[in-house]
């Protein structure tokens, strides 16, 4: 391989020269001071034989990308640097030199193409190495843009417009939509590198092309979504109830001991019966609810049920035992034929004994009722005029729709819980074909989803499901994308299912030695920028990208709920407003 | 009564041996002498020499205290010496470096003379830092005894002097010129060789200055000077000389010495203008100043026997036996005697002892002719005299020799020696100026350039053996050697 002739760059555009050892993976450029940046997108032109036409030699471009940039000056020993420093002195009042600096930057190839640029922005694996002594130069902007975009430049029903070159702010960097919904997606960063943000621009990309998305959102960062005039009517947003009666009875036991007090031994063994009987009592058509509203208002003397109705929440469930406390201890055989036959549970007509045994029960129920129900209230309250959970998930997957879960409010526990019901119900119904949209399911703090230990059943459920859709979702057209502040906690085999990776400034070692050891894609050198990336700047790595770029995300219509005010502004203001209400 | 305190440790037994075991590279140095000296003297070699320094080390004390009316060796503090003093000072480095290339062995062929100018407290790369090189391809030059191993150094030692004069025409405000090595080396050992020739010269002026004026100037005032006061008394051939306009090496060598000196004299204020020599095995100093004053000492005292009855011989009766015997040398004892920080009295170097009679042969001649080289010691048209000192810059390096020209020496000796250890201290663990260190990486020729021309040299060979432009055989087996050998192979094995 030779530079070809009359290809040399011009001077304006020219950045190094290649010295040293040239492979067909990596060279050095000898460069001028400050002429280059780590992760800028250089280009060597070449010409190469072709295999097939021994004669015939094309002119090639060889694209790399800067990875290391080493700077010497070996005129300056480190000897004289610790003397300098032990008596304070400045450098410049001595003999030493500090003008001779050897500047090398160390490129990985990306790979070449026509010099003509005839192959659509694919780059083809270079064989043979570019010749030393050639004279590396600064592509043009639509070059860059083009092999940045790569096959996708043919695609663009599936090119989402998310970033910029970070050194390059005048290249956009389009990247393929096709592999986050399908191949699932990762987007990796401490608090405050810009997770949301990059998820939000995603989602608002994916909209324009009318994918539907169910985002899980546990602390409302993706409420804001519904602002965005371009949006307004596809945005839906729902607070989520905790659905008691969809449980198993041992796990809302563990609900109420975690929320109220431990049950006692005969409580627990009753608990079953309990559960099961109150869900067939309420499990019933509409007239025939009626009158059991009716008949438990009248028998408990309670006119709230009466008036507020039945409703499958622990408050019930404690209405329901106290009918059946009630009916044991006065030995009432009528309301317990009542209750046997609504509940279909012979075990509910229970002696005096038991009903004392089983009454402290009634209590914990309401405590814990009480706390879960202020825990909805939050939930309403970020979700923002938000309506509840449809019965049939289905109705969440709609063309062009996005459907926000809040999860604010819930323990970890509970938003497990909530998303791995939902989740499931949307894989079920894909793969039983009662779904004929595919399905976009977005986890924010997904390491609550998919931990690499489960501490409960509840995040063990939530686990299966999410490795479930993992590595089957494809098949089924249900996609992930996965964010996570805490990348070391997440499942490894969920993870590694991800084909396409956004990975920002990171900082906490055990998470940059994940990301290192899980992420194929992402070279050593890149992963060493992690914690010096700025806020907003990215690696974007994998199916989604022609290769690792680093990028600048570009910024979302919509805001998110934690990132709008200046907390001294919003306490100043909130005190002008207060100091005014006191004056009327 | 002594005076000294007894807090002193530096001047008790104990604390002598202290200071010789915590110096690596003394202990080291002295641990080779007890092994190479004379069987009678290993034993308690170690102990006599510290009882020896710690002698010596009082007498000094009690000079400096005034108690004693003569002192062994005076001895100067740099003092509190720091960069502010030296601010916005212009100093050049010059150092030489020879490439050699491997062929059966290693073959000098490109010399590299680097100089380094550097403006102190200067903030602006570009006003202060300057670098410079003087290349000289060795196998360009006509004159000069290339059989000789020192051939290389005669053409170094021009190329360096060269360069420093250079810097001192072309920076009119330098304040300090420093030569790595020594500034004037001793030139006996470089009389003999074939004068350079014209051309020779102008290749060497080639790099001095871009001005043919100028470069015919210093050439004409040479050649002036030879024809008038130089040649004819070295030779009986001077008018063949003169119109064949010959350059004896040692002659044109001392005539750039006293250029240089005459433009360093017409600037105000002077520069400082020195050589720097490490790991020297210089013994003048010890021999001729420092025990021949403890010598002179015992001689009054009637103590010519001290020596003898502490290591047991009969023969330490003079210096130069005394030095001979034990392997003293100026750097070893000066370790010993001086402390970091601490330079030495100054003395005059007796650099052109070696200067008689030799035989020189002429370019393109094979005979030879008598030449006589004593006219070349210092004296109207010779060397200039030289003077040196040690410094010491640290307890884990040897003092340094810091040799200046005799006529500049006593007034810039402080000056030279606050500099040099001020320079040395930037390299602690080398206790050497980093302005030499940084123009000798910069003098430096490097691998790959040696390796090329090795290359380039074996496939000139190998071609001309191919095309049997070589016939002779004994020739042709030499350069198969040549090219082909190296210091392990199993092919060139004796056969029997």
């Amino acid at each position: 391989m030779v530079a070809p002739a009359n290809t040399q760059p011009k001077n304006s555009r020219y950045v190094g020269t290649l010295v040293g050892e040239s492979t067909s993976r990596e060279f050095r450029l000898a460069v001028a001071h400050e002429t280059i940046r780590e992760q800028d997108i250089i280009a060597v032109d070449a010409e190469l034989r072709r295999p097939e036409q021994n004669s015939v030699t094309e002119r090639i471009r060889v694209w790399a990308k800067v990875q290391r940039i080493e700077r010497l000056n070996p005129l300056f020993p480190s000897e004289a640097g610790h003397e300098l420093a032990a008596t304070r002195t400045d450098p410049f009042d001595t003999v030493l030199s500090l003008s001779r600096e050897m500047v090398t930057a160390v490129c990985q190839v990306l790979g070449a193409e026509p010099l003509t640029g005839s192959s659509g922005g694919k780059l083809d694996h270079l064989r043979y190495p570019p010749q030393p002594a050639s004279s590396a130069y600064r592509p043009d902007s639509s070059d860059i843009a083009r092999v940045v975009v790569g096959e996708l430049e043919q695609k663009q029903n599936r090119a989402l417009d998310i970033a910029t070159l970070s050194n390059r702010p005048e290249v956009d960097v389009k990247v393929d939509g096709h592999a986050i919904v399908t191949r699932h997606l990762a987007i990796l960063a401490m608090t405050g590198a810009g997770k949301s943000w990059t998820a939000r621009r995603i989602i608002e990309q994916l909209a324009e092309k009318n994918y539907p998305m169910v985002v899980f959102d546990p602390h409302g960062d993706y409420t804001g979504l519904a602002e965005v005039p371009a949006l307004h009517n596809r945005v839906k947003r729902y607070y989520a109830q905790f659905p008691v009666f969809e449980q198993e009875p041992e796990a809302v036991i563990r609900v109420v001991e975690s929320l109220a007090w431990e049950l006692s031994e005969h409580q627990r063994n009753n608990f079953e019966d309990l559960f099961k009987g109150a869900k067939s009592f309420i499990e019933a058509g509409e007239d025939d609810l009626v009158e059991r509203k009716k008949w438990l208002s009248e028998y408990l003397q309670n006119d709230d049920i009466q008036k507020y109705g039945l409703k499958p929440n622990l408050f019930f469930l404690a209405d329901f035992v106290s009918a059946v406390v009630r009916a044991g201890k006065t030995e009432d055989n009528e309301a317990a034929t009542r209750i046997v036959e609504w509940s279909g549970r012979d075990n509910l007509r229970i002696e005096k004994k038991v009903a004392g045994w089983i009454e402290g029960l009634v209590g914990r129920l309401r405590a814990a009722g009480k706390a879960l129900y202020r825990m909805e209230r939050i939930n309403v309250k970020v979700a923002r005029s938000a309506q509840p959970l449809p019965v049939d998930r289905k109705e969440l997957v709609a063309y062009g729709q996005i459907s926000v879960v809040a999860l604010a409010g819930y323990t970890s526990d509970f938003q497990a819980t909530i998303y791995s019901l939902i989740a499931d119900s949307i894989f079920e119904a894909r793969v039983q074909g009662e779904l004929a949209l595919p399905a976009l399911l977005l986890l924010e703090e997904a390491h609550n989803f998919a931990p690499a230990r489960a501490a409960t059943s509840a995040e063990q459920r939530a686990i299966n499901t999410t490795k479930q859709i993992a590595q089957e979702g494809r098949k089924f057209g249900v996609g992930l994308v996965i964010i996570s502040q805490r990348p070391s906690r997440l499942d490894e085999t969920t993870l590694s299912q991800c084909n396409s990776y956004i990975i920002m400034r990171m900082v906490n070692p055990a998470d940059q030695s994940f990301v290192r050891k899980v992420v194929e894609t992402l070279a050593e050198e890149e992963a060493r920028l992690l914690p010096d990336l700025d806020v907003g700047e990215a690696i974007v790595s994998g199916q989604l990208i022609n290769f690792p770029v680093l990028v600048r995300i570009k910024q979302p219509k919509s805001q998110g709920e934690r990132e709008e005010r200046d907390a001294f502004e919003v306490l100043e203001e909130a005190r002008s407003i207060s100091s005014g209400q006191g004056r009327k | 009564m002594t005076q000294y305190t007894s807090q002193d440790y530096r001047l008790t037994e104990e604390g002598v041996q202290a200071d010789l075991q915590r110096q690596p590279q003394l202990l080291m140095k002295l641990a080779e002498n007890a092994l190479t000296v004379a069987e009678s003297l290993r034993d308690n070699y170690f102990k006599n020499t510290a009882k020896f320094v710690l002698a010596l080390r009082k007498a000094i004390y009690l000079a400096n205290e005034g108690q004693r009316l003569e002192s062994p060796l005076k001895t100067y503090s740099v003092g509190d010496v720091n960069w502010s003093e030296f601010q916005d000072e212009v100093v050049t480095f010059i150092d030489g470096g020879i490439g050699r290339v491997q062929i059966s062995s290693q073959v000098p062929i490109l010399l590299r003379v680097g100089s380094y100018c550097v403006r102190t407290g200067e903030r602006q790369l570009t006003k202060r830092e300057q670098f410079g090189y003087y290349p000289v391809i060795l196998g360009d030059l006509e004159g000069g005894s290339k059989e000789r191993k020192d051939f290389p150094d005669i053409v170094r030692i021009t190329a360096e002097l060269l360069g420093g004069l250079s810097a001192l025409e072309r920076t009119p405000d330098l304040n300090v010129l420093m030569f790595h090595g020594p500034l004037v080396y001793l030139m006996g050992g470089y009389a003999g060789h074939t004068p350079f020739t014209e051309s020779d010269i102008d290749l060497f002026l080639n790099q001095y200055a871009s001005d043919p004026a100028v470069v015919n100037g210093l050439k004409e005032k040479f050649l002036h000077e030879a024809f008038v006061d130089l040649y004819p008394q070295m030779t009986d051939r001077a008018d063949e000389w003169v119109q064949r306009r010959l350059f004896e090496p040692l002659a044109w060598i001392s005539f750039l010495y006293r250029q240089l000196i005459l433009v360093a004299r017409n600037r105000k204020p002077t520069p400082l203008i020195m050589g720097v020599v490490e790991r020297g095995e210089l013994r003048e100093f010890s021999e001729r100043v420092l025990l021949e004053r403890v010598f002179h000492g015992l001689r009054v005292k009637g103590r010519l026997d001290y020596f003898n009855q502490m290591y047991g011989r009969t023969d330490l009766k003079t210096p130069k036996s005394l030095l001979d015997k034990l392997g003293y040398t100026d750097a070893l004892l000066m370790a010993m005697l001086l402390r970091p920080g601490e330079y030495s009295e100054q003395w005059q170097i007796n650099k052109y002892e070696g200067l008689r009679q030799g035989n020189v042969s002429l370019p393109g001649e094979s005979g030879t002719s008598t030449v006589n080289f004593s006219p070349l010691k210092p004296g109207g048209i010779g060397f200039p005299k030289v003077s040196g000192c040690y410094v010491h810059v640290s307890e884990t390096t040897e003092p340094v020799r810091v040799e200046m020209f005799e006529e500049f020496g006593k007034d810039q000796l402080a000056g030279a020696a606050r500099r040099v250890y001020l320079y040395s201290r930037l390299l602690p663990g080398y206790g050497f100026p980093v302005g030499l260190d940084i123009a000798d990486k910069f003098a430096h020729v490097p691998a790959w350039l040696t390796d090329a021309y090795s290359k380039l040299i074996r496939h000139h060979l190998g071609v001309s053996l191919q095309r049997g432009e070589i016939s002779d055989n004994e020739m042709r087996r030499i350069l198969v050697q040549a090219i082909y050998m190296t210091h392990r192979d199993w092919l060139f094995r004796p056969t029997s």
